[in-house]
């Protein structure tokens, strides 16, 4: 890439000839304001907010479409360039409603933001406002305020090139222009509450996310999507030690900026909800009975001893972290000594050109390559449940999965004589149980997920169980976290006596007489980096935000 | 002065009577050059664009990539919509020959094998005299395959507006060519690197392409001895408003513009005096009518004036002209036909039109007539194509050269409404 050299208020940079003013102006930590200038999307070039000014050219030029030059003098905030564009900020302002204190977008607003750092505070326009539709419906998931809208086009460009289809256009014409869908058609790809996201100001809300929360009342921890295979980047925001939403977090290796509708909306409400198992249950007499860890662990060790090594099957889980599932297969070899260890596998429909994944679990990779994977002439799923149907496997062990939701699995967990499950919900597998091991949800654990791509990514708990604590155990914070007074109610949300299931087989583990000393999921993964060939040198620290791929790849079914 | 767009010929539009004038004469010749002394000729003329700009237009032409691996597009812009333009429509209705050769010629000057005439949508009635004098000139062997034999082939189509001045900026000309919403594309890219459908285009206006059998006709030498020497040529002057005569009228250039009121246009009526004209259409700046004397209908001069040429549509406004509701009604259009598409001109023509409102019914503060030229300031220069300038300009010159008339419509204070 050739370089040329420009000057940006003052200092030169030396930079590639193919990026813009903005581009460059950026990689050099100069921030040049805009709208309607997304990194993601095409230029477009009409909110006028990146105007500077080059030396020789007679206009004011827009940052994020003039590409650099050799020689090139920018200046990014003389006066010139501060008066115009506050002069586009007074614009962009006269006709936008100013109804911060009602709008979910306020604390994450790019018009907010910048009327602080670039606006005057001050208004001479005495006119009447022009009025446009409010409380639009323009998709099942997205809600628009046409009065909000700054005709930025994102939202337009992003359904176009990105989630390729042309759902989104403006009608009329100037400042009567209005965001809309074409007749009869609603904003409903499987993409669309991206433009949420992109959206530089309240005009397009989550209509699930609306009115819940003001978003610095929220804590955001950085972890990934359990949705499918890709494992889209996410950041999980949380009040009251509730899930309030989900958004996507960049990843240009994995999901770019984005993520599916179906990960953002189906894939948290279960941390959140009734039916959670909120601490290990025992069937007695017919029914399932609340009873404290110790009771739990040993029960299934009992039982798991009684009997022959030859009629127990044991099941991993895609829906398990890598911890989770090492420990599992390490159990099963080393305590139970079985061979008959597999996973079962959610395939529906198939990939498609964006992002989503075919696979709807987030760790199929994952648990085959730190050895949950029949061997030595072991069961296979598939074989496990036709010899459970068959009286030869008597026991069965799993971790969290919804087993009993595959065609043919229920019949086969009736006639098991011991059944013991992880479980973050009651679901249909639960009915079955005799043990049901209460499990933390991917939102209240630390771990890994390995994608598709072979690429190991962290999780990181954003939830607090009973066993944990949000100061002390490095939780993400928000203001009412860090600043509730000892008898607000805020911070007190529910808890749930659950934990991560490396740590509950570990437990079975040592009933049994084995000794499965890991104090927390680093030790467990700095063991798999040890033990499973392809993780060799890596560590939490290296997965880091982005993920690390694996170094020797196998193929996943 | 001999006319050559709109000559005094009856049934000029009739492509026989237009061939028993000389027609189709300039073609053959041009066919008889090398491409690029075409366009070298038409650089000699000194031929600048009539459609606002006055760009030159031999040097356009030279700007389109040589060859034909690629598709090329000629597009002539005919959707004459700025408030006091009706030229083009004139040659659409009386010569349209004249402007078909010319885009002929231009075509294959450029190895352009499509060309649209873009025609504004209300002029239905003259989009079908278009069509019939190009069924016409299919017939005579003048357009399509191998014309007249030279192995050259070219296709022109007529393409309808559907009511947006914008459409007239080239580029939403282009967008709206393609079927997408007339919004200006920003620049550069240019027309002639990527233009319609992603191809080189050149875009002319009716008027230039229809001086161009002229250039070819006579040879340019020739032809850059009408008029002033910058900026030659024969120029339609449609004039309106206050005159006795309104209507177009060709000129060569550099006739002063009370000549054109006075002389062609049959002076003020009841002998009242100019309060103001409008030189070159609505976007033009307004110039006080004491002030004309020795000021021509040229790029340079009407500069030296503080104006433009324009489209050469002059607006003549009496004595009487209430000033403060023409420019209201001026900004009305301009916010009426913004697009929308980039903040200042969106935002600051709405909001100049609202304070004009405010203006003409003695509803303003004394403060709002600054703020008026503020906002037509922030917009100039800022928007990305030149309807933002076109809107402020008026305001700024109704402002500059006639504050008087808007301290006027300031509110009294102790004045009781009625
Ligand atoms: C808002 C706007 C409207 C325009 N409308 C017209 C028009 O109706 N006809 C026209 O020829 N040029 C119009 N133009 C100018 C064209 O963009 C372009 O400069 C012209 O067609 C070039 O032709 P010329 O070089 O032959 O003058 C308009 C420009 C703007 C900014
Ligand atoms: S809705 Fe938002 S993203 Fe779309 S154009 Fe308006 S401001 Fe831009
Ligand atoms: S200046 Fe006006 S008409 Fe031109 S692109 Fe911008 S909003 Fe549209």
């Amino acid at each position: 890439m050739p370089n040329v050299k420009v000057t940006l208020d003052g200092i030169q940079y030396e930079v590639d000839n193919k990026k813009t003013i903005i581009e460059a102006a950026r990689e050099n930590g100069v921030s040049i304001p805009h709208f309607c200038y997304h990194e993601k999307l095409s230029v477009s070039g009409n909110c006028r907010m990146c105007l500077v000014e080059v030396e020789k050219m007679p206009k004011l030029a827009i940052a994020c479409m003039t590409q650099v030059a050799d020689g090139m003098v920018v200046h990014t905030r003389n006066e010139r360039v501060i008066n115009a564009r506050e002069a586009v900020m007074e614009f962009i302002l006269i006709n936008h409603p100013l109804d911060c204190p009602i709008c979910d977008e306020a604390g994450e607003c790019k018009l907010q933001d910048y009327s602080y750092k670039y606006s005057t505070g001050f208004s001479r326009f005495v006119e009447d406002k022009v009025h446009k539709p409010k409380r639009v419906e323009i998709g099942p998931r997205v809600m628009l305020d046409t009065e909000r809208c700054i005709m930025c086009s994102r939202c337009i460009r992003f359904c176009d090139e990105i989630a390729g289809v042309h759902q989104l256009e403006f009608t009329q014409r100037g400042d009567r222009t209005e965001l809309t869908t074409f007749p009869g058609e609603k904003l409903d790809n499987p993409y669309s509450m991206n433009v949420v996201d992109i959206c530089p100001v309240g005009a397009l809300t989550n209509k699930d996310f609306r009115f819940k929360s003001r978003v610095w009342e929220m804590s955001f921890t950085e972890s990934v999507c359990t949705g499918c295979a890709r494992g889209c980047n996410i950041e999980i925001g949380v009040r009251n030690n509730e899930i309030l939403r989900l958004n996507p977090r960049k990843n240009d290796d994995v999901n770019s900026v984005w993520m599916c509708d179906h990960g953002r909306m189906d894939t948290w409400k279960n941390v959140n909800a009734d039916t959670r198992i909120k601490s290990p249950k025992i069937r007695k007499d017919g029914v399932l009975v609340e009873v404290g860890w110790d009771e739990a662990i040993a029960k299934v060790a009992s039982e798991l001893k009684s009997f022959n090594r030859s009629e127990i099957a044991v099941l991993g889980s895609a829906m398990a972290s890598n911890e989770d599932n090492y420990i599992f297969a390490k159990f099963a070899k080393e305590v139970l000594g079985t061979r008959n260890i597999d996973f079962a596998r959610h395939h529906v429909g198939a990939d498609d050109n964006v992002l989503i994944r075919a696979d709807k679990t987030p760790n199929a990779s994952g648990a085959e390559e730190v050895g949950v994977a029949p061997h030595d002439g072991g069961m296979s799923f598939e074989q496990i449940i036709s010899a459970i149907k068959a009286g030869k496997i008597k026991a069965l062990y799993s971790l969290e999965d919804d087993l009993a939701t595959i065609p043919g699995v229920a019949e086969a967990l009736d006639q098991l004589e011991f059944f013991a499950v992880h479980a973050t919900n009651h679901c249909k597998t639960t009915e079955h149980a005799d043990v049901i091991l209460a499990a933390s949800t991917y939102a209240e654990k630390n771990g890994t997920w390995t994608n598709f791509q072979h690429r190991v990514q962290r999780i990181r708990p954003a939830v607090t169980t009973l066993e944990q604590d949000r100061a002390l155990d490095n939780f993400k914070m928000s203001r009412w976290d860090k600043f509730a007074a000892h008898n607000d109610k805020w911070g007190k949300g529910p808890r749930r006596d659950s934990r991560p299931s490396w740590k509950i087989v570990a437990s079975v583990a040592g009933a049994l007489g084995a000794k499965f000393k890991y104090n927390n999921a680093d030790d467990v993964f700095n063991e798999i980096c040890q033990k499973v060939e392809s993780f060799k040198g890596l560590s939490y620290l290296k997965v880091g935000m982005k993920g690390a791929v694996l170094k020797k790849q196998t193929v996943v079914a | 002065m001999e006319k050559f767009i709109l000559p005094d010929i009856p049934n000029l539009h009739n492509i026989d009577v237009y061939e028993q004038h000389g027609g189709y004469q300039a073609l053959r010749k041009a066919l008889q050059m090398k491409p690029d002394e075409v366009i070298d000729e038409v650089k000699k003329s000194g031929l600048r664009g009539r459609g606002g700009a006055c760009f030159p237009t031999g040097l356009k032409w030279s700007f389109m990539p040589k060859g034909n691996d690629k598709a090329k597009y000629l597009c002539v812009n005919g959707d004459e919509s700025e408030p006091g333009t009706f030229k083009d429509r004139q040659i659409f209705e009386f010569n349209p020959h004249v402007m078909i050769e010319g885009i002929i010629i231009g075509c294959y000057a450029m190895g352009i094998p499509t060309a649209y005439i873009y025609i504004r949508g209300e002029y239905r009635k003259w989009i079908k005299m278009v069509d019939q004098a190009l069924a016409d000139a299919y017939a005579k062997g003048y357009i399509g395959e191998n014309i007249l034999g030279s192995g050259f082939s070219t296709n022109v189509y007529t393409h309808s507006g559907a009511g947006a001045y914008i459409c007239g900026e080239e580029s939403a000309l282009m967008n709206s060519i393609e079927g997408e919403r007339g919004y200006p594309r920003v620049k550069p890219p240019f027309p002639a690197q990527k233009g319609v459908f992603g191809m080189p285009t050149t875009i002319n206006n009716v008027e230039t392409m229809s001086n161009v059998p002229l250039i070819i006709n006579k040879g340019a030498e020739w032809y850059s001895k009408i008029g002033v020497a910058k900026h030659p040529g024969p120029i339609l002057v449609g004039i309106s408003g206050h005159v006795n005569k309104p209507g177009v009228y060709e000129v060569p250039t550099g006739v002063t513009l009370l000549t054109l009121i006075n002389e062609y246009a049959g002076g003020v009526p009841n002998g009242k005096k100019i309060k103001a004209v409008i030189p070159g259409g609505s976007s033009t700046m307004i110039l006080r009518g004491e002030n004309l004397e020795g000021i021509c209908m040229d790029a340079d001069s009407l500069k030296a004036a503080g104006s433009s040429v324009g489209t050469a549509g002059l607006m003549v406004m009496d004595e009487d002209t209430d000033l403060v509701r023409v420019l209201s009604r001026i900004s009305h259009f301009y916010h009426h036909e913004s697009c929308g598409q980039c903040t200042p001109c969106r935002e600051g023509t709405g909001w100049l039109e609202k304070m004009l409102h405010r203006f003409e019914h003695y509803e303003a503060r004394t403060e709002d007539i600054d703020m008026l030229e503020n906002v037509a300031n922030h917009i100039e220069g800022n928007t990305i194509c030149a309807l933002g300038d076109a809107a402020a300009w008026p305001v700024q010159s109704f402002v500059r050269r006639f504050r008087d008339e808007f301290e006027k419509r300031v509110k009294q204070e102790n004045t009781v409404a009625a």
